[in-house]
């Protein structure tokens, strides 16, 4: 009975109004994912270049990564948002395309941070690959 | 009794001192303009820790740190805000540094990549100089002529 009252509030409050939130992207070489957050950091909503309906080598071309950004934003915009932040993470050509969509689709955006992670040389990478 | 009281007092003093401070932690203190198109570009910076007078006005709770910071000022066209934002990545050097750390490279590969970067880092340094005393080309062509 508690976890059922726990289930309904849980789904109200994900109507709740997010006026500002952070837009993570995340560019790798294969794929880009675009997940909206709070100022929390809790996560609104996400999309990815693979849920846009591409798959194999087109997940990663700038294209993807455009309706990928176009598609999370849309998701949020409906629910209020209307400024932002942008964190980018990764190598991957989804950086520009991803930031341009989000420049597009009319969200003020405050900063725009390169957040990708660097090893202050830690772990070993893996081999490199004889192709 | 005397003698252990006197041999570690001995060693106390053999041991480095214990007085040494902390190495200075390095942390980049931006430098804004006063201008409201500030460009904040402070590689490894974390906030909240040395940085107390919160020169970033973001309103995010926690503490992320970023390589590359760029604020957005109002009705910044889409091409101008993508040219700064790639001119400052370029600048710290991110898509080179993760290229580098994807695979493994060996000691050989390593001395390579530094020789190149030197190599280039020299010419394009070289170059430079030459634009602005002409006097040095001059004499570099003399002694290529001489040589041939």
């Amino acid at each position: 009975m508690g976890s059922r009252r726990n289930g309904r509030i849980s789904s109200r409050k994900n109507a709740r109004k997010v006026p500002k939130g952070v837009i993570h992207i995340q560019a790798s070489f294969n794929n880009t994912i675009v997940t909206i957050t709070d100022v929390r950091g809790r996560v609104i909503s996400w999309s990815s270049a693979g849920t846009c309906g591409f798959r194999g080598t087109r997940r990663g071309t700038p294209f993807a990564a455009q309706t990928a950004a176009g598609n999370a934003i849309r998701t949020v915009v409906d629910q209020g948002m209307q400024r932002a932040e942008v964190m980018i993470k990764g190598p991957g050509l989804g950086r520009d395309a991803a930031l341009r969509a989000i420049r597009r689709s009319g969200i003020l955006l405050s900063f725009v941070r390169d957040v990708t992670p660097m090893p202050h040389n830690g772990c070993r990478p893996p081999k490199k690959r004889r192709v | 009794m005397a003698a252990p009281l006197a041999l570690s007092n001995f060693l106390s003093f053999l041991s480095p001192p214990s007085s040494i401070s902390p190495p200075p932690h390095v942390s980049f203190f931006p430098s804004t303009s006063s201008s409201p198109s500030s460009l904040v570009a402070a590689p490894r910076r974390f906030p909240g820790g040395e940085l107390s007078s919160a020169a970033s006005p973001s309103t995010v709770c926690f503490n992320s740190s970023y390589n590359v910071q760029i604020v957005v000022e109002e009705n910044e066209p889409e091409e101008r805000l993508l040219n700064r934002f790639r001119r400052e990545v370029m600048r710290a050097g991110v898509i080179q540094e993760c290229r580098r750390r994807r695979y493994f490279e060996n000691k050989q590969d390593e001395k390579k990549r530094r020789v190149r970067d030197a190599a280039k880092r020299n010419r394009k340094r070289a170059s430079i100089f030459e634009i602005f005393e002409p006097e040095h080309r001059a004499t570099r062509v003399r002694e290529q002529e001489k040589r041939r």
